[in-house]
């Protein structure tokens, strides 16, 4: 790299978060215009950072699912009780998989929290907490892409319903093994 | 040795015989640039590319006519431009701005920046410890700020900000690690045939 002061890799960072005050994004900006090697490193930062925001969050909406079918996204939906062990296959034709993790009692509920962990090792995939979910369906929706191929295959997914007060959330599990084709 | 900015802004204006070809450079060295802040401004992949095109196109007026009253400094009349483009797409929500005609005038470069394969990502992803994927996840899929995530997981912020640092790098030496790998791959297979 030629520049003599290069904008340091936490600042990028921070720059790519959304995370720095206004003037220190104007100063990332004025620096970059006028500098090759820095634009550059902003875009090694910038093609990892802006591909995971591209990426559809674990637990999507009705109205997102709806969303990306107007917009011609081939979704294939499969419906799950709790407790069900069954076998799901991401076909050829399909851009993505909406596991409708179904049969939930969701009235009162004041947010749910979805694990995600490996049937055959038990390792945590992902977590979230306080993602969409629907009453009206007694249902949440978890979104599946081709790319989770990284991932393993054989999960397990724990809904928990929070509701408000001391009550332990109430737990439901559904085991779905991935079969891509 | 390239020519510096301000000398392929002065071809332009003074018409000189090779003003296309430094046109066409001034292009090639801040589209990527102007991308950039379209991305980080307008949130878009596809406005950010019609970002590219109108500021280029204005400032190639401007070059031409000779309204560049400092060409050492075109870097700064490029962001500027940038920022009023920019702020008028958000204004009017639009997705392309200017003369069609005139845009297809210009010497856009071609669109070269990197295209990261979202499987190879969520494999490094996967790669990460449980607070980075965590971290991550909640920066740039949530849009959650540092404040937000160290409220969440209970740290501080600037503890937030170090896992996102080290978590955003780790994730770029495992991509190009993997691409590494897949051109080796490729060489080893030619070489094979």
């Amino acid at each position: 790299m030629s520049c003599a002061h290069p904008i340091a890799w936490d600042t990028l960072v921070d720059y790519w978060a959304r995370d720095l005050g206004d003037a220190d994004t104007a100063a990332v900006e004025e620096h970059f215009y006028g500098c090759g090697d820095c634009a550059a490193a902003a875009a090694r930062v910038a093609a990892v950072t802006e591909t995971l925001r591209a990426a559809l969050p674990p637990v999507v909406s009705r109205a997102r699912v709806e969303q990306l079918r107007a917009r011609g996204v081939r979704i294939r939906e499969t419906t799950f009780a709790p407790g069900d062990q069954r076998d799901v296959r991401f076909v050829a034709d399909a851009d993505l998989l909406v596991h409708r993790l179904g049969g939930l009692d969701l009235t009162g509920a004041e947010r749910v929290s979805v694990r995600i962990s490996a049937e055959s090792t038990g390792a945590l995939i992902m977590e979230v907490d306080g993602p969409p979910f629907e009453p009206a369906e007694g249902a949440v929706l978890v979104a599946c892409e081709r790319h989770n191929v990284a991932f393993p295959h054989d999960t397990v997914m724990s809904v928990s319903i929070h509701v408000p007060g001391d009550a332990p959330p109430r737990t439901a599990t559904y085991t779905i093994r991935h079969l891509y084709e | 040795m390239q020519a510096p900015d301000g000398e392929l802004v002065r071809a332009i204006a003074g018409r000189a015989p090779d003003a296309p070809d430094a046109e066409t450079e001034l292009c090639r060295r801040f589209a990527p640039r102007i991308r950039l802040y379209g991305l980080r401004h307008l949130r878009d992949e596809d406005r950010a590319g019609d970002l590219v095109q109108a500021v280029l196109l204005a400032v190639l007026q401007a070059a031409r006519a000779g309204r560049i009253a400092d060409p050492e400094r075109v870097d700064r009349f490029m962001l500027g431009t940038s920022r009023n483009v920019a702020q008028r797409m958000r204004d009017t929500d639009a997705r392309t701005t200017g003369d069609d005609a005139a845009l297809a005038g210009i010497a856009a470069p071609a669109d070269e920046h990197e295209r990261v394969d979202a499987t190879a990502l969520a494999r490094c992803f996967g790669a990460l410890d449980e607070r980075g994927r965590q971290v991550v996840k909640l920066s740039f899929m949530d849009e959650c700020t540092s404040d937000d995530i160290a409220a969440r997981l209970a740290m501080s912020s600037a503890n937030v900000r170090v896992l996102r640092h080290r978590a955003i790098a780790a994730l770029r030496r495992c991509l190009d690690a993997q691409d590494h790998r897949q051109r080796q791959q490729q060489r080893q297979g030619q070489v094979d045939a």
